[in-house]
C-alpha cells in the first residue's frame, strides 16, 4: 500500500472552473480577500456590504436558502437560482458560497475546489487572527520542528536493534515458538504487573534497548550501592524470559524493588495495571534521566522510558470571543481514553437482531480517540482568562498529538464515578480496536486544518518524516469486577497470537483477542514491528542449518 | 415530527416554521459542504478498512459468545505451548530478598507486604488514590494536559485479581490474606 505523496489529494478542476482560471487569473479572488471574515470557530464568511442584507437577484429574499455571489459580475443568487444566472449570462459559471466560503460551479451544480482561492482564504485566515495565535496556529499547520530530532531516536534505536542482533546469534533456537515468550508467575494478586510485563517485554524498542545490555548494571550498582534501579531489575527479567528457558519465572526481585520505589502502592491487594505502568516508567525515568538530562521542560529526556514511550500532546484553548488561541504542550507516556458512550451501530453484520442498551452498548477505538480530539465547550463555569479580549471569555478547548511516541500506549478509562450515586462501576462495554492504527486524522495538524475547514496548502510540510501507521502487538484486558477481577495479556508475535495468563501461555485464534475486553492496547510503528519480527524468525541462522537434523521439539 | 400543514397555521406559526427550515437547512448543508470538501481531498479514512475490521469484531464476539466453541474461550488449560502444566498457586521456592527465608512464589507478595512493614495494617497515610495522583509520573503528568477529560487522577483504575476471578481456570485457593 503507497502511501499519497501529499496530504491532499488535488481534485482535478470542473471545465467551467478551467476556463474562468485561465480567463481571469487570480483577480476574483484577490478581490474577494478583502471581503473574507474569519470567525472565531474557524469559520470563512463573506461579506459585501456593511449595511444592506444580500438578497438573491432573482428572487428577492422571499427564498433565501444559501447564496451564491458571482465571482464575475458580483450578482447574489439562492440556491434555487444559480443555474438560471450561468444559463442566463454566458461564462458566469463558478460562484462563492458566502456563507462558508466555498467555491461553486453554477452549471455543474457541484462545489469546488481551487488550490489558489484556498490560499487566499489561509492567508485571510492568518492576518485575522488575534497576534499571538498566529504561531501556533501556523505551526500547527506543518509538521516541520521535531523531524531531525525523531529521525536520530529512531537511529539511535537501529543501531541498538544491530546489537541485539549479535546477541540473537547467540541463542540457539531451541524450539519453533518466539524467543521471549515465558510465563510469569502470579506472586499473590499480583497478575496486575504480569500483564504489563509482557507487554513491556515484547515492546521493540524497549526489549532491544535490553537485550542489547544498554543499561550497564556493573556501573549502576556501583554508582548507587543499595538503592534499588529498577532499569535493572527490568533488564535482569528480560535476560530471563529471553533466555531460552520455558519454565515460568517469578519476577520476584522486581517487586521488591517496586515496592521501594513506590511505596504508597506497596502492598498485598489488587492493583491497576495502568497505574503499574506509569509507576514502572517513572522508575526508570528516576533512575537514568537524573543527571544526565537537566533539560526537564520539552519532553526531551533521553531515558529509555522516554525514548520509547514519550510523545508530545497539545491542548488548544479557543476563546469563543474572538478567536484567540493558546496552545500549550505536554509530553505524555500514554493516553487515557473516555470510552464514547453514543451508541454505535453502523455496519453489523453478524448481530442483526441486538438492541443496544445500557449493559451491552459498545464503542471503538477510533470513536475514542475522535472523542478525545473533539472541541470541547467549557461550561460557562469554567470561563477563562482570554487575554486578547482582557477578560474571563467561554472558551473551547481541544486535544490533538504533536508527536508520536515509538510505542504508543493507550488505556481504556473503564471505570465511571458517578457523584451523584456516590458508586463507581465498570463500563463492560466491548471496545473495537483494530490491528493496525494510522492516527493521522489525530495529529495536530490534521485536527487544526480541520478547525479552519480543511484548505489545501501551498507550503505542504515534508510528509512521512515519522509514519503515523501503527501495529498493534500487546492487548492487556480485564475480566471480572471492579474489585475483584483478572489481567490477561495478548502478545502477536509473527502475527500469531498468544495468551498471556500468568504462568501459562497459550496459542489463542485472533478472533479471542477481538473479543476481549481491552484495557490497555500497545501499538508499536509499523516500521519496528516489521523489523522486531525479523529479529523474533524462529528459523536457525544460515550458518547453522543442516537439513537433516530433526528440528527440537519445543521446550 | 410531522410537519404542520401550512394552510392551518397561524402567520406566527407559519413564519417560526419557516425559520426553523431555513436554520435546519443551512445546518444540512454545512455538514454536507464539509463532508464534501473531506471526501473530495481525500482526507476520509478508509472506510472500507474500517468496516471490514467492524465485520471481523462482530463476528469474532458471534464466535465466542457460541458455548460449542473449543477449550480457549472457557479457559481451562490442560498444558501450555511448551506442554507444561502449572498448579494454581505457584510452588517454585525462592528466597526472600529481605529477610532470607525460602518463600513459596505464590505467597511472596504477602509475605513481602508484612517482611517490608508495608501494607495495609502499616499504612496510617490518606487514601491511597490521593498518593497515588501525587506519585503520578511527574513530568508532564497526563492529567495536566487533559483534566477536563480524565476524572480524578486516583480513581480510574480496575483491580487485577486473586484466583477467585469469574473465568474457571484454577481448581481452588485463594492467597488472600485478611
Amino acid at each position: 500500500m503507497e502511501t499519497r505523496s501529499s496530504v491532499f489529494a488535488n481534485p482535478k478542476p470542473c471545465k467551467h472552473l478551467a476556463d474562468y482560471k485561465l480567463r481571469h487569473g487570480l483577480s476574483g479572488y484577490k478581490f474577494l480577500q478583502k471581503c473574507l471574515k474569519t470567525f472565531p470557530n474557524g469559520k470563512t464568511s463573506i461579506k459585501m456590504c456593511e449595511t444592506t442584507m444580500p438578497k438573491c437577484s432573482f428572487c428577492s429574499g422571499i427564498r433565501q436558502g444559501r447564496l451564491f455571489l458571482c465571482l464575475i459580475c458580483s450578482s447574489m443568487s439562492c440556491s434555487d437560482h444559480t443555474l438560471l444566472h450561468s444559463q442566463s449570462e454566458n461564462g458566469h459559471d463558478i460562484a462563492v458560497d458566502i456563507e462558508r466560503s466555498e467555491l461553486y460551479c453554477c452549471s455543474c451544480r457541484d462545489q469546488v475546489y481551487d488550490l489558489d482561492f484556498d490560499k487566499v482564504v489561509v492567508a485571510k485566515n492568518i492576518v485575522d487572527m488575534p497576534s499571538k495565535t498566529r504561531d501556533s496556529v501556523v505551526d500547527g499547520l506543518m509538521r516541520r520542528s521535531s523531524k531531525r530530532r525523531r529521525l536520530n531516536s529512531v537511529v539511535d534505536l537501529d543501531l541498538i536493534r544491530s546489537k541485539f542482533f549479535v546477541w540473537m546469534r547467540g541463542r540457539r533456537a531451541k524450539s519453533c515458538y518466539p524467543l521471549g515468550l515465558r510465563g510469569l508467575n502470579n506472586l499473590g494478586s499480583t497478575c496486575f504487573m504480569n500483564s504489563i510485563l509482557q507487554a513491556l517485554l515484547h515492546a521493540p524498542p524497549f526489549r532491544n534497548y535490553f537485550l542489547s545490555e544498554r543499561h550497564d548494571r556493573e556501573t549502576c550498582r556501583k554508582r548507587s550501592s543499595d538503592q534499588s534501579c529498577l532499569a535493572c531489575d527490568i533488564g535482569v527479567i528480560f535476560s530471563a524470559v529471553y533466555s531460552g528457558d520455558r519454565t515460568p519465572y517469578s519476577p520476584a526481585q522486581f517487586l521488591y524493588s517496586w515496592w521501594q520505589h513506590s511505596a504508597n502502592l506497596a502492598s498485598y491487594e489488587q492493583q491497576d495495571a495502568h497505574e503499574f505502568f506509569i509507576s514502572v516508567l517513572d522508575g526508570i525515568h528516576e533512575r537514568e534521566g537524573k543527571g544526565r538530562n537537566s533539560n526537564k521542560d520539552n519532553g526531551d529526556c533521553q531515558c529509555i522510558a522516554h525514548r520509547v514511550f514519550s510523545g508530545m500532546l497539545r491542548s488548544d484553548l479557543t476563546c469563543t470571543t474572538c478567536g484567540f488561541t493558546s496552545t500549550t504542550y505536554d509530553p505524555c507516556v500514554d493516553i487515557s481514553l473516555n470510552m464514547d458512550t453514543s451508541s454505535f451501530c453502523s455496519v453489523d453484520v453478524a448481530n442483526k437482531s441486538v438492541r443496544p442498551n445500557e449493559d451491552t452498548g459498545r464503542s471503538t477505538l477510533l470513536a475514542c480517540l475522535d472523542l478525545f480530539t473533539r472541541p470541547e465547550r467549557l461550561g460557562s463555569d469554567q470561563k477563562l482568562y482570554c487575554q486578547n479580549c482582557q477578560e474571563k471569555r467561554d472558551s473551547l478547548k481541544q486535544m490533538s498529538i504533536k508527536r508520536l511516541p515509538l510505542v504508543l500506549s493507550l488505556h481504556i478509562k473503564r471505570f465511571e464515578h458517578s457523584s451523584l450515586r456516590r458508586t463507581s462501576r465498570k463500563i463492560d462495554w466491548h471496545l473495537q480496536f483494530p490491528f493496525s492504527l494510522d492516527m493521522t486524522p489525530y495529529l495536530s495538524p490534521s485536527i487544526v486544518r480541520n478547525r479552519f475547514g480543511n484548505r489545501i496548502f501551498g507550503f505542504e510540510s515534508d510528509e512521512a518524516d515519522i509514519s503515523a501507521e501503527f501495529e498493534i502487538f500487546a492487548v492487556v484486558t480485564h475480566s471480572g469486577m471492579l474489585d475483584s477481577g483478572h489481567y490477561v495479556t495478548y502478545l502477536r508475535l509473527q502475527n500469531q497470537w498468544y495468551k498471556c495468563d500468568d504462568a501459562w501461555i497459550t496459542e489463542v485464534d485472533e478472533r479471542i483477542v477481538r473479543a476481549s475486553q481491552c484495557y490497555m492496547i500497545f501499538y508499536v510503528q509499523r516500521m519496528l514491528y516489521y523489523k522486531a519480527n525479523e529479529d523474533l524468525s524462529c528459523t536457525p541462522m544460515p550458518s547453522r542449518r543442516d537439513p537433516f537434523v530433526p528440528i527440537a521439539g519445543c521446550c | 415530527m410531522s410537519v404542520p400543514n401550512e394552510d392551518n397555521m397561524s402567520p406566527h406559526t407559519q413564519l417560526s416554521s419557516h425559520f426553523f427550515g431555513e436554520l435546519l437547512d443551512s445546518i444540512i448543508v454545512d455538514v454536507a459542504s464539509e463532508c464534501h470538501r473531506i471526501a473530495r481531498l481525500g482526507l476520509d479514512r478508509n472506510l472500507e478498512e474500517e468496516e471490514e475490521e467492524l465485520r471481523l469484531s462482530a463476528q469474532a464476539r458471534v464466535t465466542v459468545a457460541d458455548p460449542s466453541n473449543s477449550g480457549e474461550t472457557n479457559g481451562k488449560y490442560v498444558v501450555d505451548i511448551f506442554g507444561q502444566t502449572h498448579p494454581s498457586v505457584a510452588n517454585e521456592v525462592f528466597d526472600c530478598m529481605n529477610c532470607g527465608r525460602p518463600i513459596v512464589a505464590g505467597r511472596f507478595a504477602p509475605h513481602l507486604e508484612k517482611c517490608m512493614g508495608k501494607g495495609r495494617k502499616a499504612r496510617v497515610k490518606a487514601t491511597r488514590s490521593s498518593t497515588a495522583a501525587q506519585n503520578r509520573y511527574s513530568r508532564g503528568s497526563p492529567v495536566s494536559a487533559y483534566s477536563a477529560y480524565s476524572n480524578s487522577t486516583g480513581t480510574n483504575r480496575l483491580s487485577n485479581g486473586t484466583y477467585n476471578h469469574t473465568v474457571e481456570e484454577y481448581s481452588n485457593g485463594t492467597c488472600e490474606e485478611p
